[in-house]
């Protein structure tokens, strides 16, 4: 083992222990200054506190849920009565995605919504997916579209696992 | 010792410091640009209550800058390599947690970006930089413990 500068101080070891218990303290006061000021002048400012359940999470800011349930969201795709957004990255799309869903990727919203909701009038009904219980993506673009003015968007959560596990139509890109 | 052993043991000091402080600031910076998908992060960790997950995420992140900042510095080096260690420990903890439960969840080690899910390699790295820490600990307190115990 290699330890250098072995006889430059002249601290004990408690003397140093009880440095570092001092500045480690700082260190923590620092760190919560800069956190807490640059949060505060923040153009998106993050709430200290802030209801993060998943139930919470599908409500939205006009209070009403978000969720569908897939039988609810099933019925709507064979009567053909909804738009379906896919949030997730364009490579999972391309892999797999309920039929007919059009892909608009979360990380790509802002270039890509105009071109894919230009056809689709504000009350048309619109359902977000993407992947896993905790999948944020979907929460993300519903809220954007409501935020748009589209009045009737749901988050069917979990969507792509839940509906390939019942069998559901889907399709793949043909990467030919 | 040595010249040239001491010479050798201050580039490996140093080239700790350097590596952690560049990691730890690395790691900080997406995070603070982008609090709500670091909060979000946290929250999947599935760990703290959700009183303290947008706390930490405006915290830490700033934590993880202050200390690389003065890890590659070298000020307060005693507070940094505590927090460092401590720090390494708690990710290796999270990491492993969730991993023994099978929750797949965005490690956000490096990036708040979906993509970089929790593995083996994610724990592996950890333990790999917490080698580091371990021995800038001991560099750093090592000379006070043997005056101490003489």
């Amino acid at each position: 083992m290699f330890i250098p500068f072995q006889n430059k101080t002249s601290k004990t070891f408690g003397q140093q222990f009880l440095q570092s218990v001092w500045q480690f303290g700082a260190i923590f006061a620092l760190a919560a200054f800069l956190g807490f000021s640059t949060n505060q002048f923040r153009d998106s400012r993050l709430p200290l506190f802030e209801k993060w359940s998943m139930e919470a999470r599908l409500i939205s800011s006009s209070g009403e849920r978000l969720d569908i349930s897939l039988v609810e969201a099933k019925r709507m795709f064979l009567e053909e009565a909804v738009i379906i957004f896919d949030a997730r990255p364009n490579g999972d799309y391309e892999k797999g995605h309920i039929r007919g869903a059009r892909s608009l990727p979360w990380h790509e919203v802002d270039q890509r919504f105009m071109e894919l909701t230009k056809d689709i009038s504000v009350d048309t009904p619109i359902i977000t997916y993407c992947d896993g219980e905790t999948c944020e993506l979907s929460h993300h673009l519903a809220n954007f579209l409501l935020d748009l003015g589209f009045t009737n968007v749901r988050i069917l959560v979990n969507g792509w696992t839940k509906w390939q596990n019942a069998n559901l139509p889907i399709d793949k890109e043909d990467t030919n | 010792m040595t010249k040239k052993r001491k010479n050798l043991s201050r580039f490996f000091y140093l080239s700790a410091r350097l590596i952690l402080g560049v990691i730890f600031i690395y790691a900080s910076y997406d995070k603070i640009l982008h609090p709500k998908a670091f909060a979000e992060v946290v929250y999947n960790y599935q760990i703290l209550p959700d009183a303290l997950i947008n706390v930490t995420a405006i915290f830490l992140p700033w934590l993880e800058m202050l200390m690389g900042v003065f890890l590659i510095v070298g000020f307060w080096m005693p507070g940094s390599v505590m927090w460092c260690n401590i720090l390494l420990v708690v990710y290796i903890s999270a990491l492993c947690f969730n991993l023994a439960r099978g929750l797949d969840v965005n490690c956000g080690c490096f990036s708040t970006t979906k993509g970089s899910s929790i593995s083996i390699e994610t724990i592996l790295w950890d333990v790999f930089f917490l080698a580091f820490s371990v021995y800038l600990a001991i560099v750093v307190f090592g000379s006070g413990f043997s005056k101490g115990s003489n």
